[in-house]
């Protein structure tokens, strides 16, 4: 790891005033940054850390929706009462996220902004696109664990399993930076692909910090269903997040794609229908049908199928997963 | 024989492991944990891909960080990722990694070979082997012929302690810390390496976290680390990180394992030919596979080739050959049985050559459940889930060799067990405490164990399941010595002819007409302050060994739509001899049968094919075990024979686990995945594989 200065903020202002300086890196619970300073995929020379703003740790209910402060940690999303009755779709996928030791630290905001997974990527061997590099390894390699839509040219899958839910609750997050007025921004805008930003994964500019994520519609039906390698400490190698905003669906897939997925041909499919078997595994075909698979993860398409269908079906109260 | 359900052991021990508070607070000090003043740092330049040559280097750049004293690059040329090119040492930490940054190195790389299809000699071009004929003729013989080929992964060794050394080199002495399955291998290595006689050499390991067969001797962190702290006066330390574990600590090599074998109607197989390819290091072999082994194959024509690929080289693991070699022998057992109709467990039953084992199939198939299982799995919920059964076999040598043990008792009372063999997380400090105190007849808090150092007498290294058998005699010798000594003088207080009616419970000497005298009043009849009893042989301690017989069956639940698999059960029976401590032969029972359950699911080395590069090498992407994917392992210790002594256990249980867990897949979902790891990618291709056909 490189030497680095260790700035600790007081307060939120003087965080987002110290931040935005050149090659200051934020640090909520430092799971993720730490990982990627260890291998030198990042080396900042001023690590702010944000973590001790207990401020930004809440869940309330406010006229507009529900307030999730940026720093609330994925075992208070898990443990949260409100979220279980009514937004099952992120309490799901919070309760689930690696494991308890993990979203002990873990916060939500540092989740979705968490970098890719992706081995190339990961690995400071790969001069890798992402890595500022020439290529992309994927195509050619190992890409059992790699995207099956909107890839190219680099084929990463977004990591988060939270980000999903947010997109299927149709949520906003809001984010603060110095001198400006705080803005909203849909999270299914939030993320974007390789080919629009090669070395982000979402619109966040220099300087500006999530604060808080409201969620402005309670579903009237809701679920994610997450498929895992290992049962302990790892990342879904599929998920569906689905819930009912008013009368329509919106399903997001998540571990199959740069960005969380959300599958207009599912969604077309579903519109504002109940769920029945039927609908449920075309709405599965439909998710399914614009994968592009590569070499090794064409099994991938298979899951996104079972858990569109699963999930739909857990939503309406008929799953048997 | 028997085995008996509450798992009591043969000497009464259940206490917990002797030193499971230092090791849960912290206290226990390994390796790393290891801080001299004035420290010396030092990591090995490493080659970033499978065959490549430095193109670029910063040298100077590296020397001009500040606190570095060596940089130095031998090879230019680098055969797999992470072979040694050089290395660096430096007076911190900080110093020696910005010095790795700063030598920025760039490679030319070569096409690697990365995958043992590709590179083994395919079957057909191999040379017959010398008795093809009377295989050819054992196939003729047989009614059905069943064919097939199995193909098993590189695992690593993924110990928890990092491989590492500290080394304190003072011109005619050096003390060393090392983490080490072998105590006195680590230090006559050392002792080279520094030109020093072994006996100059003060090495410790009294705490290791797991070696797996990784660690013997002194490695290349021993030998830098006693160059560097020659060469600069100041001790040396070498700790790698965890990159480093898994590309170049060793490995178990992965196979391909062909089999063409032909049966009688009646379930006999009579013989035929089986091919297998060991995947190995650039250079040097060490991809053996046992198989065939266990059943009676009849007469085989066996052919085995090492394939050397740009990886990592293998080093010895857990049951070296013996995992990967099951996996394809248990498949291709069902796979017969299958041909012919008939229950995979009679079919074993027919061609098993150990009466042990066939007595632990009845057990073993009640505790499962075996008569539940149906061909082509139960249908458990009307959905997606099947349950599929499956079993496994493995056993274990049990030759004799070298060990000394000493028991010192002291004029207080204390009594002390000294052996310098090592206990690299199985319990070995804890087996020779209990040997000591229950033989003796005293509590474990009159004991004191004293393991993990040269200066101790000399103990085996942990290799072979040796360490407890080899040890535990002279355990057994040496507190008999002592025991007897301490009864002599009692004797003598209480004006006996000899020590005839004389015994000790809990600490107590009893003798005629209820005479008692507490250990620690004996003790003070000594006339010297401490007493030595040592023993080097085994005396009457000996016993016939047992086979170390294992089998274990799985129940297994597969989802069919998502390829992933869930372990529900394992039953493990187990040989053990005599068992000493419940706990820690539980628990070596356990931790096998997890470490090959992580075996046939997860774990997977994955060279990049384009590079060579290892792109999991880290704890995330290389995958392992974890908490909820442990099912419920019922361990079973098994007793085949009264009176046995201490036999094998650390390997046994690993070499059924990944067989019998296949053979529960292939039972649920109906058709064989014959590839390891068993990820859903790999079930998902096999069931799409069966629909098609
Ligand atoms: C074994 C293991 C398994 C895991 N499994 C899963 C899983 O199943 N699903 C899953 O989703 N994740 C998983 N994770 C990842 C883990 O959830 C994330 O690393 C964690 O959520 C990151 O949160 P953090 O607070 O520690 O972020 P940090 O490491 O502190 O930050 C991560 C990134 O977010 C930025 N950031 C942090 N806070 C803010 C903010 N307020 N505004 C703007 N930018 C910010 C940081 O600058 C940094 O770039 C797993 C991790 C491990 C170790």
């Amino acid at each position: 790891m490189k030497s680095f200065e260790y700035l600790v903020a007081e307060n939120l202002e003087a965080a987002i005033e110290s931040y935005g300086d050149n090659n200051v890196m934020l640090k909520a619970g430092g799971i993720d940054l730490l990982d990627l300073m260890k291998e030198r995929i990042e080396t900042p020379d001023s690590v702010l850390s944000i973590d001790q703003l207990d401020d930004l740790r809440y869940i309330r209910e406010e006229d507009d929706g529900v307030h999730i402060g940026a720093l609330t940690t994925l075992a208070k999303l898990g443990e949260s009462d409100l979220l279980k009755q009514h937004y099952a779709v992120l309490h799901e996928s919070a309760a689930n996220t690696a494991t308890p030791q993990v979203r002990q630290r873990a916060t939500l905001a540092g989740n979705l902004c968490q970098r890719p997974r992706c081995w190339y990527y990961r690995n400071r061997e790969f001069d890798c696109l992402k890595n500022h590099g020439d290529r992309c390894y994927v195509r050619d390699g190992e890409n059992e664990h790699h995207a099956i839509f909107g890839g190219a040219p680099c084929h990463i899958l977004h990591p988060s399993n939270v980000a999903p839910a947010l997109v299927a609750l149709d949520a906003v997050l809001i984010v603060e930076s110095h001198g400006a007025e705080p803005k909203r921004i849909r999270a299914a805008e939030f993320f974007v692909l390789p080919r629009q930003a090669m070395f982000t994964e979402n619109v966040l500019e220099a300087g500006q910090v999530i604060t808080g994520i409201i969620l402005p519609e309670k579903p009237r039906a809701s679920a994610t269903i997450e498929l895992r390698e290992k049962q302990s400490f790892d990342w879904p190698i599929c998920s569906a997040s689905v819930a009912r905003l008013e009368d329509k669906w919106r399903i997001c897939l998540g571990a199959v794609a740069p960005i969380p997925w959300l599958s207009e041909p599912a969604m077309a499919v579903m519109e504002d229908r109940d769920v029945t078997e039927a609908l449920a595994k075309e709405a599965g075909e439909a998710a399914a049908g614009e994968a592009e698979p590569l070499s090794d993860n064409g099994y991938k398409v298979d899951l996104v199928k079972v858990v569109t269908r699963r999930a739909l079906l857990a939503a309406a109260g008929k799953g048997d997963h | 024989m028997s085995y008996r359900d509450d798992n009591r052991v043969a000497l009464e021990n259940d206490h917990p492991r002797i030193e499971m508070v230092e090791k849960v607070t912290g206290k226990a000090r390994f390796t790393t944990d290891h801080y001299l003043p004035e420290m010396l740092w030092a990591a090995y330049i490493r080659c970033d891909y499978g065959d490549a040559r430095i193109t670029r280097r910063h040298v100077d750049r590296a020397r001009d960080v500040e606190g570095v004293l060596e940089v130095e690059i031998d090879r230019e040329r680098g055969r797999y990722h992470g072979d040694r090119l050089g290395h660096i040492c430096a007076e911190s930490r900080k110093a020696l990694e910005e010095a790795m940054a700063a030598l920025d190195l760039r490679f030319d790389v070569e096409r690697p070979k990365t995958r043992i299809e590709r590179e083994r000699t395919p079957l057909d071009q191999l040379d017959a082997p010398d008795n093809i004929e009377d295989a050819e003729a054992a196939l003729e013989d047989s009614d059905v012929t069943v064919e097939a080929e199995y193909q098993t992964q590189v695992q690593t060794h993924c110990c928890m302690e990092p491989h590492g050394a500290l080394v304190d080199y003072k011109g005619d002495s050096a003390r060393a810390w090392g983490s080490t399955q072998s105590t006195f291998g680590f230090r006559d290595g050392l002792a080279r390496e520094l030109d020093l006689p072994s006996s100059d050499v003060d090495f410790n390991c009294e705490h290791v976290g797991g070696g797996f067969g990784s660690k013997f001797g002194p490695g290349a962190e021993g030998t830098l680390a006693a160059r560097m702290s020659k060469k600069f006066e100041k001790p040396c330390r070498v700790v790698r990180n965890r990159k480093e574990e898994q590309l170049d600590t060793g490995n178990r090599p992965g196979s391909l394992q062909y089999m063409r074998l032909g049966i009688s109607r009646q379930g006999r197989i009579r013989g035929g030919r089986i091919a297998t390819w060991g995947s190995v290091g650039p250079g040097g072999g060490g991809g053996g596979v046992r198989n065939p082994s266990r059943y009676d194959f009849g007469t085989i024509a066996r052919s085995h080739e090492d394939v050397n690929l740009n990886g990592g080289p293998p080093r010895a693991m857990r049951a070296p050959g013996h995992p990967q070699a099951l996996f394809a022998i248990e498949l291709m057992m069902d796979r017969m049985a299958g041909e012919i109709g008939m229950d995979p467990l009679e079919f074993r039953r027919v061609n098993e050559t150990s009466d042990v084992r066939k007595e632990m199939f009845d057990a073993g198939a009640a505790m499962i459940g075996w008569d539940k299982r149906r061909d082509g799995g139960v249908d458990l919920d009307n959905g997606a889930l099947r349950r599929g059964y499956g079993v496994g076999v493995g056993d274990w040598g049990n030759s004799r060799g070298r060990a000394s043990v000493t028991v010192n008792v002291y004029r207080d009372g204390t009594v002390e067990a000294l052996n310098g063999a090592q206990d690299i997380g199985t319990g070995f400090r804890t087996m020779l405490g209990d040997v000591v105190a229950t033989h003796i007849g005293i509590g474990r808090d009159q004991l004191k164990v004293r393991i993990g150092r040269s200066e101790y007498p000399f103990g085996p290294a942990s290799g072979g399941s040796v360490t407890s058998r080899f040890v535990a005699p002279r355990a057994f010798m040496a507190a008999d010595k002592a025991k007897k000594a301490i009864l002599d003088l009692v004797a003598i207080e209480w004006e006996l002819d000899d020590t005839e009616g004389l015994s000790i419970e809990d600490g107590v000497i009893r003798g005629p007409d209820d005479r008692q005298m507490e250990w620690g009043r004996a003790c003070r009849l000594l006339s010297e302050e401490r007493v030595s009893f040592s023993a080097d042989d085994e005396g009457e301690f000996w016993k016939q060994p047992t086979g170390s017989d294992a089998v274990q069956f799985v129940e297994a639940d597969v989802d069919i739509e998502t390829g992933i698999v869930y372990v529900r059960r394992i039953v493990a029976l187990q040989d053990v001899g005599l068992p000493v401590n419940r706990h820690t032969v539980e628990n070596q029972i356990t931790g096998a049968v997890i470490q090959g359950l992580s075996f046939c699911l997860f774990e997977d080395r994955i060279l990049n094919r384009q590079t060579g590069a290892m792109v999991n090498p880290n704890m995330d992407m290389y995958k392992i075990a974890g908490p909820r994917d442990v099912p419920e392992i019922t361990p079973v210790i098994w007793r085949s024979r009264d009176d046995p002594g201490v036999n094998s256990l650390g390997e046994p249980p690993i070499v059924p686990t990944c067989g019998a867990i296949a053979c529960a897949v292939a039972n649920a979902i109906g058709t064989q995945v014959q590839s390891m790891p068993l990820t859903p990618r790999q079930v998902l291709a096999v069931i799409a594989g069966k629909e098609r056909a």
